[in-house]
């Protein structure tokens, strides 16, 4: 069943690869202008998949299930890739620098691909997701994991950068960062942005779970994940602010941070969904 | 932008130098360990690694699915130290009430130094704090110092904030502060923390979990026994009206619904229908809709005509039961479909007649002439299907949960502050300078995002000079 928002869809897929193909030449290339068309097609992509999002939406209710379209693997791979390339440009557009591109926006492609592999049906919703719950819950979440997905990227770029430093050579793609205190600050900025909304997100989880079936916790894989990620970046938070952990090591923590979202939101529907089904 | 220098000095206690200091008694010890931020990010870390055991293991299952999966000697050590449940063993737990003990005794042995530097601020600078400042700028006017500490009074009024202000050794100290409360984000945060907690201590001693099934028609007030409680008796009963599942197009289950009264003393005080994320609540208990079965053989109705189209009575069939049509044969219901090769809801029925061959075929409730075809003494018509639903209900008290949202609130709110309320703090100090001229020193600190209170401080500092072709700037950075 392809429909004009897989339409849509694919062609921000398409959009995402060209623009990290032009984010990775600028780095190699040096030319200003392969990184301006980069963002160029990264605002195209974010107005198209806006667009497919809210014709997504408008389809579901012509079949007469409306709902938001953030419910199924496909809805929320397409979600988290939009989530992670607007705030992507946020950052690109106050930081004023554009080779961050080169280390976030192939995580949203990578998405995007993925999602191309999932089935892209718009289905109705089982009793237990139809609540006002979900949107508040999904889009906290979401927010909290493309700012986590922003900081991971801009880690990468400081381990690389620190250690040209370090080594006090100039030059090469590395020579185009921003340098390396930018950079850690903006792994600790993102990071004091997508922690209060993965809270939110958790909490919201929480109150809705307690509607549903009158339990907040149960310690079900999802959330005991969540709380897992959270716990990570309470320890990245401490470890900075109280005991002064700069630099590499909160680089480490926050790609590790990051590897532990991803299972939060991938690895427990994927790997453990033998376990435990969740959400039906 | 937050250095480690600036905290350091700020918040860390003391209890870095009293380590060395090995002489000190047990109780200082065990304190000085219980405050320690070394143990808050352990604690932190061995939560989040025993967490991850919980999600690979499958938590309370029957031992015979984990015999199926491990080794016998794997699962009795796995049993011991509760794997199978280990979100609520002691170990854990423990570790729960170390890391509870950790922030609490945090709380208490920083909270009251915040509150002393927050009640009584510095309200003046001398030459050994401008060093630990990073903004600070200095420059010289003619006139006197109380004329200059007035306009600089007012001027930081209008474009920061209403200064203290404060003399000594004959100097005019100006004191002006902004989002104060950004100090106390972190504790709020941590208060947090401990009263979910305690809301969740709250609902486990004094709320329950159970659950109850409930057939149409029929009330209860004593729910099934759960989680090693005893069973419950409530000082109501619920009544099931009716229970039915709406489905989409495609047979997909849209709602489960239950039309649900509470009746209390005999009479009627509250009807509701609920759904799944839609519950009743009743004097602080909730019922949830959470599942839904057969309560026993659907009834099916039957009208019965003759050939000639005269009504012969309506038959009520149990499945496989067969009924006696008096001077025709006997008719049991098989089968029902509720959408026949898409002609709708139909019933299978067999008819058997005394020394014929039995008769199997379907009748369609859209259709109640189609059995005409058959060309019989009698025709039958399929009228209704009675389904007999129970409605499967969670039952929840919980005493605690405001609380714990109470919690939730301060600990998000708390978050926000910490991490977005800068604490900012400006200084003006004058002091009587060589040739009769007032010698004018200006600092600024801030607790957070540091590049922008810099701004900031430089552009307030431009606003409240107002005489700026006689003075005489330096910049000591």
């Amino acid at each position: 069943m392809n429909t004009l928002n897989v339409h849509l869809f694919d062609l921000t897929t398409l959009l995402f690869g060209t623009a990290s193909v032009n984010y990775v030449a600028y780095l190699y290339g040096k030319r200003e202008t392969l990184a301006r068309i980069g963002t160029w097609i990264c605002l195209a992509a974010a107005v198209v998949s806006t667009v497919a999002l809210g014709v997504r939406w408008a389809e579901s209710y012509q079949m007469g299930i409306g709902r938001i379209p953030v419910t199924n693997l496909y809805e929320s791979l397409v979600f988290f890739a939009w989530s992670v390339n607007l705030f992507y440009l946020f950052v690109e557009w106050k930081y004023k620098n554009r080779t961050f591109g080169a280390f976030v926006i192939p995580i949203a492609f990578a998405t995007m691909l993925f999602a191309l592999t999932s089935e892209s049906g718009i289905h109705p919703l089982v009793p237990a997701l139809q609540s006002y719950w979900l949107h508040a819950h999904v889009i906290t979440c979401f927010v909290g994991y493309a700012a986590f997905t922003v900081s991971a990227g801009v880690a990468v770029m400081y381990l690389m950068k620190a250690k040209r430093e370090e080594a006090k050579v100039t030059g090469g793609i590395v020579g185009l960062f921003p340098v390396s205190k930018v950079l850690d600050d903006l792994v600790y900025r993102s990071i004091i942005w997508g922690f209060p909304f993965l809270t939110a997100g958790i909490i919201t989880g929480a109150a809705w779970a307690n509607y549903a079936w009158g339990t907040y916790w149960s310690w079900d894989p999802k959330e005991t994940w969540s709380l897992i990620v959270w716990l990570v970046y309470a320890a990245f938070l401490h470890a900075r602010i109280t005991r002064g952990w700069h630099g590499r090591r909160a680089a480490i923590l926050s790609i590790a941070g990051f590897a532990a979202t991803i299972f939060c939101y991938l690895g427990v529907n994927l790997i453990l969904s033998g376990l435990h089904s969740y959400g039906s | 932008m937050e250095t480690a220098s600036e905290v350091r000095t700020d918040r860390v206690p003391a209890s870095a130098t009293i380590e060395r200091k090995q002489t000190k008694p047990v109780a200082t010890r065990i304190w000085n360990f219980l405050i320690s931020i070394k143990l808050a990010i352990w604690m932190i870390i061995l939560l989040a690694v025993t967490s991850i055991l919980g999600t690979v293991i499958q938590q309370n299952q029957p031992p015979e699915k984990y015999r199926q999966v491990y080794e016998d000697w794997a699962y009795n050590l796995m049993d011991r130290i509760n794997l199978f449940d280990m979100y609520h063993s002691w170990w854990f737990l423990l570790l729960l009430c170390l890391f509870t003990l950790n922030l609490t005794c945090c709380t208490i042995d920083r909270l009251p130094r915040v509150i002393r530097t927050v009640r009584k601020p510095r309200l003046t600078i001398d030459a050994a704090m401008e060093k630990t400042l990073s903004l600070t700028e200095r420059w010289k006017h003619k006139g006197d110092i109380p004329q200059w500490a007035e306009t600089y009074r007012s001027a930081l009024s209008g474009s920061f904030a209403a200064p203290k202000v404060t003399e000594a050794d004959g100097s005019v100290h100006l004191y002006a502060e902004k989002g104060v409360y950004s100090r106390f984000g972190a504790y709020a945060t941590h208060a947090g923390i401990v009263i979910v907690f305690i809301g969740a201590i709250i609902g486990n001693v004094f709320g329950f979990k159970s659950y109850v099934n409930i057939p149409e028609g029929k009330e209860a007030s004593h729910l099934d026994a759960r989680g090693g409680k005893e069973h419950i008796d409530l000082p109501f009963s619920v009544r099931n009206n009716k229970f039915w599942v709406e489905t989409y197009p495609n047979g997909q289950p849209k709602e489960y619904s239950s039309d649900l009264s509470v009746i209390e003393n005999g009479r009627e005080v509250l009807r509701k229908t609920i759904e799944v994320n839609d519950p009743l609540v009743y004097k602080g208990i909730w019922f949830y809709q959470s599942s839904y079965g057969q309560a026993g053989p659907p009834i099916v109705q039957v009208s019965v005509k003759k050939a000639s189209g005269e009504d012969a009575g309506i038959l009520s069939l149990a499945p496989n039961k067969k009924r006696e049509i008096p001077g025709y044969g006997t008719v049991s219901a098989v089968n029902f479909e509720p959408n026949f090769q898409g002609f709708g809801p139909a019933l299978q029925v067999i008819v058997e007649k005394p020394n014929k061959v039995p008769q199997q075929f379907w009748l369609l409730q859209r259709f109640p002439d189609s059995d005409r075809q058959r060309g019989d003494a009698f025709t039958l018509g399929f009228l209704n299907i009675k389904e007999n639903f129970y409605t499967g209900l969670q039952v929840a008290k919980d005493p605690g949960v405001n609380v714990v949202w109470l919690g939730c609130l301060l600990l998000t709110a708390g978050m926000m502050i910490s991490f977005f309320v800068s604490h900012r703090r400006i200084w003006i100090r004058l002091s009587p300078g060589p040739h009769g001229k007032v010698e004018v020193t200006a600092a600024g600190s801030a607790n957070r995002n540091r590049p922008v209170f810099e701004k900031i401080f430089f552009a307030i500092l431009a606003k409240i000079r107002k005489d700026p072709s006689k003075t005489n700037k330096e910049n000591p950075a």
